[in-house]
């Protein structure tokens, strides 16, 4: 009896800082930021004062706030429709013994170790228009266009994303893979299946619900797309670029009306509550 | 086999193209001024690395100091992280503390996006007085990854054989004894994945960098992007301080590999 009291104790003891640390910057900023949301807040004013709910009416009523939300929801699906298939065709290529398969393991993962703000950078040193060298290339072709141009801007920014984060969607599948049971491919090939079926009937069944978390990834994680685009293109031209973190990020630390940004990421949450629950469930957590 | 070398073709097209920013940069960097301003495929070695001394200091840029700061901060993030998570991945796995629930927190913090926490941080920080300090930055980047590390410590402990722990129990030793001197030990592959993934997601920060930081405590990130925004025309010089700045992250990396793979896969996927 005392001994359980003891560990009891003890767990509790454990997990104290954990505690202590969710308090302070998760449970104290989540409220800090619900009432920056109710309260006129202007990096101009030095008073702050009770605004009720006149910061969410803004948001709803600004053209802004909803084509930084439609063009995160477009750019998210996107990138993860594209990822996810070259990942998965990636890991499938990569299934087999080939030489010098280690060399390129190692390669294809050099982009996760990668910060997407410094590779933003080293975009813009391949993409400039007088040094860079896919530009160059292209004039070399003799191709007369701007990647930068309003027109191609959208696709330039899902091709750079996909440099970025294919090989990420590519590990979580390869390490799928490896936990699928040799001997039922080794039956498909005695029961003399092509190679195609065996993908489709075999593999792809038996890897959804990884694929469907690797996916689920990937749109969380492009959801919150900043770094690279606010880099590359600072949201424009115009605000056509613009993610929800940029429209954040601008309209709290350059327009500075905390009030306003802060309503914005509280309806973005309310917007996420919703589906949480259903991928919190895909990953099937427990703790036995 | 000739299908195999199909393979080889394949996977080295997507590896070409992943790295191509990277060459890119090397490229730049080693190429005099002179070859740059020529246009991008005229090659003349720069036999004095002079871009990269510029980088480290030669031209006056404060990289040096981004750079400091970019390794203090990472070194910090892993160590706050394993002393935070470790234990508690412990307490909830083994002593049964709050169950899956706490588990099911912290991923919940994983799908909402950082961005609804850059202003509450930018007022609680400021009230704290840790705008544009290291240890800001730590505690910022330790709230990122949290998740991951208590997912990796979590699936580690469960792998680990109860038996030992319980003879030690049997042995009279406490719970604090067992983690430490039972526990602690074994946790070399958990702990390898931690301070990997938790070293080069620390290291890629930018959202709370450009919030929380103004000079004193800028990160590479930062600085690197800053660069090409002010000195926008020295592109031998933004070339080889950005290459540097990838390099840490890569390095460890590539020698941790085994352990970035797992840790990955771990977080994100059972078994």
């Amino acid at each position: 009896m005392i001994r359980q009291r003891k560990e009891k104790l003890s767990a509790l003891a454990l997990a104290a800082p954990l505690l202590l640390f969710l308090t302070v910057l998760v449970i104290w900023p989540v409220y800090l930021g619900v009432r920056t949301s109710l309260s006129r807040d202007l990096l101009s004013e030095f008073e702050i004062t009770p605004a009720g709910l006149d910061n969410y009416r803004a948001v709803l009523q600004a053209p802004d706030f909803w084509s930084a939300l439609r063009f995160t929801i477009l750019f998210a699906i996107v990138v993860t429709i594209i990822e996810g298939i070259l990942g998965f065709a990636l890991a499938l290529v990569f299934d087999r013994k080939f030489p010098g398969k280690k060399t390129l393991f190692s390669m294809v993962l050099i982009p996760i170790m990668i910060a997407p703000s410094l590779m933003a950078v080293m975009y813009r040193l391949i993409l400039n228009e007088n040094i860079g060298i896919i530009p160059g290339a292209i004039q070399k072709i003799g191709w007369d266009i701007s990647i930068f141009d309003q027109r191609y801007i959208f696709f330039t920014l899902v091709a750079l994303d996909a440099i970025q984060y294919t090989s990420f969607a590519f590990l979580l599948a390869y390490a799928a893979l490896q936990n699928i049971p040799q001997d039922i491919y080794e039956s498909a090939a005695i029961d003399g299946a092509r190679y195609r079926q065996v993908v489709f009937r075999i593999t792809i069944p038996i890897l959804r619900p990884a694929l469907a978390i690797v996916a689920l990834l990937r749109l969380i994680d492009s959801f919150r797309t900043f770094d690279t685009v606010y880099i590359l293109t600072g949201g424009g031209p115009g605000i056509s670029t613009q993610t929800i973190g940029i429209y954040i990020y601008k309209t709290a630390f350059i327009t500075g009306d905390f009030g306003l940004a802060s309503a914005a990421s509280v309806t973005l949450v309310l917007l996420l509550v919703p589906l949480m629950p259903s991928i919190i469930k895909q990953f099937r957590l427990d703790v036995k | 086999m000739k299908r195999n070398i199909w393979a080889t073709f394949i996977a080295s097209i997507f590896a070409f193209i992943f790295m191509l920013p990277l060459l890119g940069a090397i490229y730049n960097s080693l190429r005099t001024d002179n070859a740059i301003a020529s246009g991008p495929f005229v090659w003349e070695f720069d036999r004095d690395f002079s871009h990269y001394k510029n980088a480290m200091g030669a031209a006056g840029y404060d990289f040096a100091s981004f750079f400091q700061n970019s390794i203090l901060i990472s070194i910090g993030t892993v160590l706050l992280t394993t002393l935070i998570s470790l234990p508690a991945a412990y307490s909830i796995v083994r002593l049964g503390f709050g169950g899956a629930w706490l588990l099911r927190i912290a991923l919940g913090l994983r799908i909402l996006p950082a961005v609804f926490f850059i202003i509450p941080f930018y007022k609680l920080f400021t009230n704290l007085t840790l705008v544009d300090t290291v240890r800001g930055l730590i505690l910022a980047n330790t709230f990122v990854n949290l998740t991951l590390a208590l997912l990796i410590f979590s699936s580690a402990i469960k792998e680990l054989p109860y038996e030992i722990e319980e003879a030690a129990h049997v042995d009279g030793a406490g719970v604090f004894r067992t983690l430490s001197s039972i526990v602690f030990p074994l946790m070399g592959p958990g702990l390898a994945a931690v301070g990997v993934l938790t070293f080069i997601f620390s290291w890629s920060d930018y959202l709370f960098a450009v919030v929380l930081s103004s000079s004193e405590a800028t990160p590479v990130t930062v600085g690197a992007a800053n660069f090409v925004t002010s000195y926008g025309v020295r592109w031998g010089d933004i070339s080889a301080a950005v290459t540097l700045s990838v390099l840490p992250p890569l390095l460890f990396a590539i020698l941790a590999q085994k352990y970035l793979v797992k840790g990955l896969s771990s977080g994100a996927i059972k078994g």
